[in-house]
């Protein structure tokens, strides 16, 4: 007789179980009520980590297709707008050094690789400005789409910076009132395990036994279940991302009318890099630094220099991070997702993104009954060790491409002994094509296309050597795709509102959802 | 720049109102009780207000903002939209407001707004009574507009156009009512709509659109007999 895998029980109320348990909800809704039902487990008294508050475009799918009006998720969550991440001071140190991953692809991108025919060009414009009008509407501050523009609907690529502890209360709501997800407040003792090894139910302190036939363990660095129960170990990359520490504080603003940034600053510092995320309320921003390169009290003064006078008396608060992730992420009947999964630094935000893959993953490929789950569970396993690899990757490109020499930080992190084989292939690769369609990132959802590594790469001063003759016959249709992009650039620079005017009205008169 | 006054007999004793002057527009705001006589002659559809971006209702008189409208008020049925009708006045709360720099505003010409004893003429009780409807249909047309959002029943438009000049037009930021949405709803929202008098207006814009072909084989033949 076949077991059908119909109770899934999310152990943690974070961003990653809300969002889990509202991606698989969703995906299930016709399901609900009836035998099939998502429960969230959450303890009343664990505060959430409650950073992690930059985001992918992905989210705007994802959000759509759980049924959040966008409109609402601005007005209750603190939300800005993120168009890209600005890189300062990571290839040379100098105070001008800088470059944009922005989130629209280069011009074109389908159709024609622009990233060598700028390279010959070389007539002093940046590779983003060249192919992008996305770091010239981040510097002037300008929104990516206009009041009259629908919900989700963009006119520039866009993602978003939020307050994640709020982000939460509002999944909770939307969970609770419209997917039909259940809320249980209650503390964890501890899982009971079956005679194979499955999880069969949680014994909670205030809710007595809970059953389940799937668990998602949501429980953020504690790994309730992965961890404690089943005893998945944890694989640590610190030889690869050497941060382990986190000074993060709020900073608030002189004005209701200062600049709200629309894109993610990242200033690399002497054994490290600050983020500042600029949400409508407040700024969130914090050092992230490996402690076997520089002190906590260093780092502070490091911190507090970049904050100015205004951040001379701010709380700081110390996080400890753990850079890897488990060595099996689906185990029997329980699947980690979010921080119990692994934690890597938020240098491309990609926390939340892979929160949503995962959802999305365990959703669609729900097993029907608990004789293929285990299939399903090495799929996703190889899928998500693919991605993990990748991002550790792609962090490590930003460190690699570095000239900077000033300190032991810099010097260590371009050591080829801490760098991914993969990677250093790759960079070999790169020296003679650059990444495009047609390279090796052919999952069907990469967490980051080669265009993002163009952006990184062409952004840091790294060059690939081109044969002029063997762009002939698509000269004409590069000048074509520059030429309108420049021209697009006008006519959304035109077009556009300033950011923080255009969060303004969407609080005060909505979106419209068409 | 206009110059606007609160319109009242002992600044404004002497105005005289002239006819408009003003070539009809390509896109004019209507409200629902106008809705009937725009469509016998016009595309009657949503678009968005730039500053809000909620939905309005307007006729769609010609298919570019450089030029006038396609059809005479003659070829429309007499069809006057209330809006173009009150050129140069503008209610603000109770009052009305005039833009004095309006060419409708004369010392010398046409008729005149108050007469001698300082009591509204009988061309400003007319003027009148034509803000007062437009104000009670702008209020019965966001209430049709608010419906219709919250059913989900308003969808993007898709309109291209080709013309024989070799000119192709794509009518863009305009909205319609939804008829697959509208003939999946429930029984008690589709009795709401009727009893509100909502269907008819949804019907009236779906029916339409059938207009923007006469429109533009109206604008190709005239392209056509200018060459």
């Amino acid at each position: 007789m076949v077991r059908p895998v119909r109770k899934i029980v999310v152990v943690g109320g974070g961003t990653a179980g809300w969002l889990t348990a509202a991606v698989i909800a969703a995906k299930h809704r016709s399901r609900i009520p009836g035998q099939f039902s998502v429960t969230l487990v959450e303890s009343p008294n664990t505060p959430t980590i409650g950073v992690g508050e930059g985001t992918w475009p992905t989210l705007r799918s994802t959000l759509s297709r759980i049924g959040v009006s966008e409109t609402e998720f601005f007005r209750q969550c603190d939300v800005a707008f993120k168009q890209g991440a600005r890189f300062a001071r990571w290839t040379t140190g100098a105070p001008d050094d800088g470059y944009y991953h922005p989130l629209m692809y280069p011009q074109n991108f389908s159709q024609l690789n622009l990233a060598p025919h700028w390279l010959v060009q070389n007539n002093g414009r940046s590779f983003c400005d060249a192919v992008s009008p996305q770091g010239r509407l981040c510097d002037e501050g300008l929104a990516p789409k206009t009041i009259a523009t629908a919900e989700y609907d963009a006119v520039a690529n866009y993602a978003y910076h939020l307050n994640a502890g709020k982000f939460a209360t509002f999944m909770q709501k939307h969970c609770s009132e419209k997917l039909g997800v259940k809320h249980i407040l209650a503390d964890v003792r501890r899982a009971n395990v079956t005679e194979d090894g499955d999880i069969k139910s949680l014994d909670t302190e205030q809710a007595g036994e809970i059953e389940g036939d799937l668990f998602v363990d949501c429980t953020g660095f504690k790994a309730l279940l992965i961890g404690e129960t089943l005893g998945v170990p944890f694989k640590g990359c610190h030889d690869v991302l050497f941060c382990d520490t986190a000074l993060a504080t709020q900073v608030p603003y002189e004005s209701e009318t200062s600049p709200l940034a629309t894109h993610t600053i990242s200033t690399a510092q002497s054994a490290g890099w600050i983020w500042d995320i600029g949400l409508p309320t407040r700024r969130g921003v914090g050092y992230v630094y490996s402690s076997r390169h520089i002190s906590a009290d260093d780092a502070e003064r490091e911190l507090r220099a970049y904050l100015g006078p205004r951040g001379k008396d701010l709380p700081l608060r110390k996080i400890p991070i753990r850079a890897g992730c488990r060595e099996m992420f689906w185990k029997r009947n329980c699947v980690a997702v979010g921080l119990s999964a692994g934690f890597l630094e938020p240098l491309e935000s990609s926390a939340i993104v892979l929160i949503e893959i995962s959802a999305k993953f365990i959703a669609e490929q729900m097993p029907a009954c608990r004789e293929v789950m285990d299939i399903i569970a090495s799929r996703y396993n190889e899928a998500t060790h693919y991605r993990w690899g990748r991002i550790v990757d792609f962090l490590k490109l930003h460190y690699v491409l570095t000239q900077r020499q000033d300190t032991a930080f810099w010097r260590d992190n371009c050591d080829p002994a801490t760098i991914p084989e993969r990677l250093q292939n790759l960079l070999l690769l790169w020296r003679y094509q650059s990444p495009w369609f047609h390279d090796e990132f052919d999952r069907i959802e990469e967490v980051f296309p080669a265009a993002s590594y163009q952006y990184v790469l062409y952004g840091m001063g790294f060059r690939t050597e081109v044969d002029p003759s063997s762009l002939a016959g698509q000269e004409k249709s590069a000048e074509r795709a520059m030429r309108e992009n420049l021209m697009q650039t006008e006519r959304m620079r035109t077009a556009l509102p300033r950011h923080r005017d255009l969060i303004r009205k969407i609080v005060e008169h909505g979106l419209q959802p068409v | 720049m206009p110059r606007y006054e609160p319109l009242n007999p002992q600044q404004h004793g002497s105005l005289r109102l002239r006819p408009r002057s003003n070539p009809d527009p390509h896109f004019v705001q209507i409200v629902a009780s106008e809705f009937p006589f725009a469509a016998a002659s016009s595309p009657v559809v949503f678009t968005k207000d730039p500053e809000k971006g909620s939905f309005y209702a307007g006729a769609v008189l010609g298919f570019k903002p450089t030029e006038a409208a396609l059809k005479t008020r003659a070829e429309r049925g007499g069809f006057e939209p209330l809006n173009l009708q009150r050129e140069g006045f503008f209610i603000s709360g109770e009052n009305i407001i005039i833009d004095r720099d309006s060419p409708r505003f004369s010392e010398s010409e046409g008729e005149p707004l108050f007469d001698e004893s300082q009591q509204p003429s009988v061309s400003l009780r007319q003027m009148q009574r034509l803000l007062g409807q437009l104000h009670a249909g702008l209020e019965a047309t966001n209430a049709f507009i608010n419906v219709l959002v919250e059913l989900k029943l308003i969808e993007p438009l898709n309109v291209s156009l080709a013309f024989d000049d070799g000119e192709k037009l794509t009518l863009q930021g305009l909205y319609t009512v939804s008829l697959d949405a509208l003939h999946a709803l429930d029984d008690s929202s589709t009795l709401r709509l009727f009893r509100a008098g909502h269907l008819q207006l949804a019907y009236l814009m779906a029916g339409s659109l059938h207009q923007i072909r006469t429109l533009a084989q109206l604008r190709n033949d005239r392209l056509s007999r200018a060459v």
